[in-house]
């Protein structure tokens, strides 16, 4: 539709095709998309040793990359562990939400430490960790929960304290009793903080996992990335970095999708941070 | 002191009271090379002080963060001005920033660090390249916020477009680059960290891997401890710059 526009207006009227040009969001994308690539790739051509990843190779990388199983095991191994890591931050991170949101004691001996460690770097915890589980798996997960547990947390207490006092209201006068109000209106009720910290955690974890994986040299899409670029496959080592962008970016989206698809009466960015 | 304050702060300090006593138990009751009690964690750190290779590592880091910060500012900031002016080369690049935006740079230090090795400059853009993203992204968010009325208004008025930037759009984004450098100070430290660790091990990243390397516990701890507090103070400075501007937002 846009394009029809675009191409008619050139013909007939110069100034329509400019604002038709400027209104369409995907020409300037397309154009400022080509323009990076290109500038990259010259970039790379004059000034780069050839081991360095350029747009051509790396598209070149990627069949090959996809169909190698090594590739295929580190993926479906990272992918487990964020997995893995997100479902326990996820069960246990929401139980200690809703724990501070409700109850003013819990909050007020818990939430320096929460504040605290929310605001440490995370990856300063490997060389613990690495002491503490060894170079194993185990500490990935570890990171994993490290990294991602607390953007829950605080988002969840955040969503437990602004449930409207009606609802709480009308449960009392049901004689509802706690853990049926906790289970049945409160958590419902903060289910889009929970999202929102849940689309903060995933990133979290993710960016824990390659981080666990780089320090520990631990199998994993991480790894691989390293043990490739450090072999000056950096094309293959690339393609690596894609994926974990598409993840990124995908798991966005897809949070942003059921927001939209199962909660249509919240607005997006209420609260995301 | 008055009674208030004393009641708001109270449970605060009772809190952390508590902390440090679990700590001190749990570190008793275990083996020493699992967990450190606190108090013990308090004597290797003096030493560590005391010993002045504690001042120096974090001499070098804070001259790595501070380095790539700036940098990270004065770059962004204007790009992110740049790109809230220019109509299309916003809506082009757009798509792109936050892409990278998303992106776990963590995941380009192995290329930075064979492409241009172990000196200080690697590191400063690996600070860089965690910092510059928020602050850009933020910086736009402002900038689109500006009334267009402000900017005819200065037009009718022939502004030039340097007294534009000056007296419009500077200070009608500031808010919101603020929050950007807030977002910006914690991704900083994680990338300095993270820059110690994975190229030339230098500053506090260089201290802890050291003591994990030699299985002393303490040492860890101890390294925690301070960069935990540092965190917490930066998060808490990030903050109190934040709010500061936040009274210029309409």
């Amino acid at each position: 539709m846009t394009e029809t526009t675009i191409g008619s207006g050139i013909v007939a009227n110069a100034t329509t095709s400019r604002t038709a040009l400027l209104k369409g969001n995907f020409l300037p994308r397309f154009v400022a998309g080509l323009a990076i690539l290109l500038a990259w790739e010259l970039v790379v051509r004059a000034a780069a040793p050839a081991y360095v990843a350029k747009p051509t190779t790396v598209v070149l990388a990627i069949p090959r990359v996809i169909t190698d199983p090594a590739f295929l095991q580190a993926f479906g191994s990272t992918l487990l562990a964020v997995a893995e890591g997100l479902a326990i931050t996820l069960v246990a991170g929401t139980v200690i939400g809703l724990a501070m949101g409700r109850s003013n004691t819990i909050d007020r001996v818990i939430r320096v430490y929460i504040n605290g460690f929310n605001a440490m770097p995370m990856i300063i915890v490997l060389p613990l960790f690495s002491l503490w589980f060894g170079y194993s798996s185990g500490a990935r997960i570890a990171t994993i929960i490290f990294a991602a547990i607390f953007a829950i947390t605080m988002n969840v207490a955040d969503g437990a304290r602004s449930v409207p006092r009606e609802y709480l209201e009308v449960a009392r006068s049901f004689r509802s009793r706690r853990l049926r109000t906790l289970t049945e209106i409160v958590l419902p009720a903060s289910m889009p903080y929970l999202l929102a910290g849940f689309r903060l955690a995933a990133g979290r974890a993710l960016i824990g996992a390659v981080v666990a994986e780089f320090f520990l040299s631990i199998g994993g899409l991480g790894y691989y990335i390293l043990y490739n670029s450090r072999a000056y496959h950096h094309n293959e080592a690339f393609v690596g970095v894609l994926l974990l962008a598409a993840f990124g970016v995908g798991f966005e989206l897809l949070v942003n999708w059921s927001t939209r698809r199962f909660m249509p009466w919240y607005r997006r960015d209420e609260k995301t941070s | 002191m008055s009674n208030a304050s004393i009641r708001r702060h109270l449970p605060f300090w009772l809190s952390i009271f508590a902390g440090v006593a679990l700590w001190e138990i749990a570190g008793r009751s275990t083996s020493k090379a699992f967990m450190v009690p606190f108090s013990e964690t308090l004597v290797r750190l003096w030493q560590l002080v005391t010993r002045g290779e504690f001042l120096t590592q974090l001499y070098d880091s804070a001259q790595l963060f501070l380095t790539g910060f700036l940098l990270a500012l004065i770059i962004g900031a204007p790009l992110g001005l740049l790109l809230a002016r220019i109509r299309v080369l916003r809506i082009g690049l757009e798509p792109y920033l936050m892409t990278l935006y998303a992106t776990p740079m963590v995941a380009l230090i192995p290329f930075i660090l064979s492409m241009m090795g172990f000196g200080f400059a690697p590191k400063v853009l690996v600070v860089f390249l965690f910092t510059v993203f928020p602050v850009v992204y933020n910086t736009v968010e402002g900038a689109r916020s500006i009334k267009p009325e402000l900017i005819e208004v200065a037009r009718s008025y022939r502004s030039t477009e340097w007294s534009l930037w000056r007296e419009v759009m500077v200070p009608y984004t500031l808010p919101y680059m603020m929050t950007g450098v807030r977002q910006a100070i914690g991704r900083a430290l994680v990338g300095m960290i993270a820059a110690e660790f994975f190229l030339s091990s230098t500053g506090l990243g260089q201290l802890i891997m050291g003591a994990s390397q030699d299985f002393d516990t303490a040492g860890v701890f101890a390294c925690i401890l301070v960069i935990g507090l540092i965190g917490v103070g930066l998060t808490r400075l990030g903050l109190n710059i934040e709010q500061h501007f936040a009274r210029w937002r309409q």
